[in-house]
């Protein structure tokens, strides 16, 4: 008897291990919903991991990573920037990439097709001549575009009018060879390209996705109408040592030449560029994490309310334990390494359903983001090893945190001979979850948290973590209340002295209810009040939508490119077009609508060039603070005044009468905020000018889309395909069409949600379901003694089966009632701070009353099987 | 029975065996109420004791008080020359795992064990290397008349068959003490009186002290010495061996 004995080794291979497998249908179902819990977790990373991923400069794929760039303040670089540059430079050793950069979409296969319903392609125009020398560098020797599967290929420099280079990826996935024709949309007009070759992969960078393609860059210029014109110029310096110092004083050559009052271009480090996508989203991706962390959290409180369970059951085992020599730190031990081995394989069948679902979850979130923020093709999400390791460890240390408090109730059971003759084990939760005036606290506490402004972050982000936390302290003091409900229910059905045997026999359990009683409701309280207030939160933003929907889309007909697949798509309609089609005889009037990006203190936001007029005569806008007078909606007076959306205004702290300095070629210029209108088309924000304004500082004719209003009579119907035989490159829907469409893609974004509600509910009525076989598994011998004294098992069933529904009453009123804050929480508070946009009430009886019933009656259900279960236990017996 | 004059009457069996466990004057309270007012008795290797008395008397709150799984508020209670009342929690706690073996009347072997293993665990616990522990419990169910039953599970056990189990447990790691409380509460006559003649031969054969708390006449027969509680006080004691 001397070596050290492995105690813990001993008590998971003897006993953790042995009692999950004898019970593998509730450790698989626990392990299950564990894993989905951490597989929303981890999808909605990967999926906003891929989301975000397009922003790396695509030409990083084709040329060696560049070190800086250069972008006009606004709209395009001219052509002849580059000499320039070249002319400041002099000898300075750096390569020049002019680029210019298209998005174009496949054909439509049916005219009825949705938007968004087509991958979008970027097309990268380049110099490729002048890349054949950068290529070497970043190839080695023999460089160059390869030719396609079974093709001869082709070089660099090599090529003809209209040839296109495409991935390896989009040549396997689409079976095209060199000479193959690829079909396109760019802007309003159908493309043919021709495939010259394939875009390889530079040693140690990552292929170039299927979403890519490549062209000359004149060739690009001419089928854009951009000749002579440049989205940015990267700099490329020689390998060698002190690149960020050459870089930094390159930068500091280019900001010296700029003029500080009219700005030629914004110098920028490449790794900045890359930052600026991802700091902007991230406080998207940050409310998307955090959504699914309550997935998590749900999860772990099924964990918690299992292991709970499963001291309760191995109580006596415990005991024996103790008698025999083992520590109470060796139980509690042993009881931790069970929480994290749940953890550790909750969490690893989490990553692979977690995978799974970022497939899945990445069209949606990409949608979302790129409908909101930019425009980027997302295929699929790539397993991440930093993100899964990630996800593994929340999944552990949140599992081993909620198993601490189990731990220390079974650490806490005392050796055989004391607890055979003791009472019920300790009481969990007892006695915070005992006081009202703890859950009155957490309620006032939340009450001021709403109060708190949102963290804001770089880029324009807005993270509402104050509310956050608010509806946090509201959840939990609800969970305290319904304890307080659960007692004055038993005491009420006691008081109407209703004679049956299970109804009393319920309510004597839950007139001074006990830790594990107020703790199963708490648990269910918080998947209500969340899922309702969801619901709450959903049905407002549906009304609101269908309102908005129904007052903006009051034209008759919308033409856009058919391209035009995103909030900022790249594709444009020329002058010719929509000229012409202004110019139909169906139309009454025409709306042009111009528009790009600029950075208002370096934030990202939207300048749109319309006609104020028919925005007021077609649109109906939502006003948030109306104009004063019509002078915005007057072309003689309105050329220092706009328009801004309700989120602009959030974004940049601004409000009606406020001047904004809009970034302009030369300059920058004031207007000045006439009217603030509710918009929940993007997260950015817009700033609405006068067209003409929009033409004369940008003198640019492109239009990002055309609005027509018919004149009396005239069939929109008709027009619209009389629109698209005429120009097969345009995008034309009918007023109806679009409001169907935008209401299809705004359910489509909630969706995700609708499935976290019902893990909310499943893991709740879950976790019932484990608190009623525990206290029943605790009450065995009470069981017995009863069905001595003559009650059936069905009688015995149907008590537990009432008790059961009566905690979900419980749980139901609280939940429903602080579901009904957390609603005004989620509209006006966190939804506000985060997107800017405010909603119109609305209560969804009907689903609240679908929800309640289903909670109800799957409580009833858990009470009335653990019921069953409980009345064919033996007294005395172990498990 | 007669009433406590003289607990001395052990003295013989003190000069010839060493002394395992003494209290002194051992008090203990629930919610106020006295449950042992001042009792002190000693045990010594090889002596069989059985502690006897209506219920209420405190025999269950002595015996766990002696087994170190209860605290006495007041009074000494000393384990071979160690102070219980000084050791901390894991301190009793490695004197029960080292020292004393328990059976209990509900048996309570651990369900998940087969009854090799139920007999193995103490072993495991104090460290004891595996070649040895299969041939302790090899021998120990073999003695106890359970060896073909070795791969059962505590369920597939008649309740003779547990308790011959949990005796072969309670004995496996050679504690000084056995501490037994009412081990043939659960059982028929029959099985009841295989399982005291079973108890006394193997404190016997090893050498083992026993505490018995006992109801049952016929369990004090196979003890040296028998010491009644009534209301937490010894009411009586009888030396079989002066009988």
């Amino acid at each position: 008897m001397a070596a050290r004995p492995p105690v813990l080794r001993i008590l998971w291979t003897r006993f953790a291990w042995r009692h999950w497998r004898m019970a593998p249908v509730s450790s698989g179902l626990l392990l299950l919903i564990l894993a989905l819990g951490v597989a929303a977790f981890f999808s909605i990373r990967l999926a906003n991991q891929a989301a975000v991923a397009g922003f790396e400069n695509f030409t990083d794929l084709i040329t060696a990573e560049s070190d800086g760039l250069i972008t006009a303040p606004v709209g395009t670089l001219p052509t002849s920037v580059l000499l320039d540059l070249r002319q400041l430079l002099g000898n300075t050793p750096v390569n020049l990439v002019p680029v210019l950069e298209t998005s174009a979409v496949p054909p439509r296969r049916a005219d009825t097709e949705g938007i968004g319903a087509r991958p979008t392609l970027q097309i990268l125009g380049l110099d490729l001549p002048a890349l054949v020398n950068l290529a070497g560098q970043a190839y080695g020797s023999g460089g160059g575009l390869a030719g396609t599967p079974g093709g001869a290929g082709r070089r660099i420099g090599d090529q003809s009018a209209a040839d296109v280079y495409i991935s390896a990826a989009l040549a396997r996935r689409d079976g095209l060879t060199n000479g193959s024709i690829l079909s396109l949309v760019i802007n309003d007009r159908p493309a043919e390209l021709r495939v010259a070759g394939v875009i390889p992969t530079p040693p140690g960078r990552p292929a170039a996705p299927a979403s890519l393609l490549i062209m000359d860059l004149p060739d690009l210029q001419a089928l854009t109408d951009k000749t002579g014109q440049l989205d940015r110029i990267e700099f490329v310096l020689e390998a060698g040592p002190h690149r960020a110092e050459r870089w930094a004083r390159i930068k500091a050559q280019l900001e010296a030449a700029n003029s500080p009052t009219a700005p030629r271009w914004v110098v920028s480090s490449s790794a900045a560029r890359r930052d600026a996508g991802l700091t902007m989203t991230r406080a998207f991706r940050l409310n998307l994490t955090i959504l699914s962390l309550l997935a998590l959290l749900v999860g772990l409180y099924l964990v918690f309310q299992g292991l709970q369970g499963a001291v309760v059951r191995r109580r006596s085992e415990i005991a024996i334990l103790r008698s025999l020599g083992v520590t109470s730190g060796q139980i509690q031990g042993a009881w931790l390494v069970e929480a994290a081995v749940v953890g550790l394989a909750g969490g690893l069948l989490g990553l692979a359903l977690g995978w799974l679902g970022a497939q899945l979850a990445v069209q949606t979130v990409g949608r979302t983001m790129h409908a909101l923020y930019f425009g980027r093709a997302v295929e699929a999400a790539a397993f991440d090893f930093k993100e899964a390791l990630l996800a593994l460890t929340v999944a552990v240390a949140a599992s081993t945190l909620a198993g601490w408090r189990p731990a220390r109730l079974a650490a806490n059971t005392p050796p055989a001979q004391i607890a055979a003759r003791a009472g019920s084990a300790s009481d969990p939760g007892g006695r915070w979850l005992n006081h009202p005036g703890f859950g009155l606290a957490l309620l006032v506490a939340g009450g001021l948290l709403t109060t708190l402004p949102p963290v804001r972050m770089d880029g324009g982000g807005r993270l509402p973590v104050a509310a956050y936390a608010a509806a946090l302290c509201w959840i939990f003091g609800a969970g305290v209340f319904a304890g307080q409900i659960l007692s004055g229910l038993g005491r009420l059905i006691q008081w109407l002295k209703i004679e049956s045997v299970p109804l009393r026999l319920a309510c004597s359990h839950l007139r001074a209810p006990g830790g594990r009683h107020r703790l199963a409701v708490a648990g269910l309280v918080c998947a209500v009040g969340m899922t309702a207030g969801m619901a709450i939160l959903v049905s407002s933003f549906d009304l609101t939508m269908r309102g908005w929907i129904a007052r903006t889309f009051q034209a008759d007909v919308y033409a856009t490119s058919d391209g035009d697949q995103t909030a900022s798509t790249i594709n444009r309609i020329v002058p010719a077009t929509w000229q012409s089609i202004a110019a139909d005889p169906a139309v009454k009037q025409a709306n042009v609508i111009q528009g790009g990006e600029i950075f208002i203190n370096g934030v990202s936001t939207l300048l749109v060039g319309h006609d104020p007029r028919f925005y007021r005569d077609y649109s109906h806008p939502a006003w948030v603070s109306a104009p004063r007078d019509d002078a915005v909606f007057d072309a003689a007076r309105n050329a220092e005044l706009v328009l801004a959306s309700e989120s602009f205004c959030e974004r940049f702290r601004l409000h009606r009468g406020d001047v904004v300095r809009v970034p302009i070629p030369g300059g920058d210029r004031p207007v000045t905020i006439a009217g603030v209108y509710a918009d929940y088309g993007n997260e950015r924000g817009s700033l609405l000018i006068e067209r003409r304004q929009f033409t004369n500082w940008f003198g640019s004719q492109l239009a990002a889309s055309v609005i027509l209003a018919l004149q009396p009579g005239e069939d929109p119907e008709a027009l619209r395909a009389k629109l698209r035989l005429a120009h097969p490159g345009l995008g034309v829907y009918t007023s109806g069409f679009l409001r169907g469409e935008a209401l299809r893609i705004f359910r489509q974004t909630f969706a995700v949600t609708y499935a976290l509600e019902l893990i909310g509910i499943i893991v709740a009525v879950a976790g019932l379901a484990f608190t009623m076989s525990s206290l029943l598994w605790e009450r065995r011998n009470d069981l017995a003694t009863l069905r001595a004294l003559g009650l059936r098992r069905r009688e015995l069933s149907a008590a537990a089966a009432l008790e059961g529904g009566l905690l979900a009453v419980a749980g139901l009123v609280a939940g429903l009632l602080v579901s009904l804050a957390l609603g005004w929480l989620l509209i006006f508070r966190i939804n506000k701070q985060t997107f800017g946009w405010t909603l119109q009430t609305d209560l969804p009886g009907a689903q609240l009353l679908v929800l309640a019933l289903l909670v109800l009656a799957s409580a009833t259900l858990a009470g009335w099987l653990a019921g069953r279960w409980a009345t064919r236990l033996p007294a005395e017996r172990e498990e | 029975m007669e009433p406590l004059t003289k607990t001395e009457t052990s003295s013989q069996r003190a000069d010839r065996s060493e002394l395992v466990l003494t209290a002194l004057d051992v008090t203990k309270s629930y919610a106020g109420r006295p449950v042992l007012r001042g009792v002190s008795l000693e045990l010594h290797a090889g002596e069989r004791l059985a502690l006897t008395g209506p219920s209420g008397s405190g025999k269950s709150t002595l015996l766990n008080c002696l087994g170190g799984v209860d605290r006495a508020d007041g009074g000494s209670i000393r384990f071979k020359n160690r102070a219980l009342e000084a050791l901390d929690g894991d301190g009793l706690t490695e004197v029960r795992r080292r020292d004393i073996g328990t059976i209990f009347q509900f048996f309570h072997l651990l369900p998940t064990l087969t009854a090799a293993e139920n007999v193995e665990l103490p072993l495991q616990l104090n460290g004891v290397a595996p070649a040895e522990r299969a041939e302790r419990v090899h021998a120990l169910l073999k003695r106890v008349g359970v060896l073909g039953r070795a791969q059962a599970l505590p369920g597939e056990l008649s309740g003779g068959e547990m308790q011959r189990v949990a005796i072969a447990r309670a004995l496996a790691h050679r504690p000084a003490v056995l501490l037994a409380d009412e081990p043939t509460g659960n059982l028929d006559s029959r099985n009841g009186a295989i399982i005291l003649e079973l108890l006394r031969e193997l404190s016997d054969e090893t050498g083992t002290a026993l505490l018995l708390v006992t109801h049952s006449g016929a369990a004090t027969h196979i003890c040296h010495r028998e010491i009644h509680l009534r209301d937490g006080l010894i009411a009586g004691v009888r030396d079989k061996d002066a009988d």
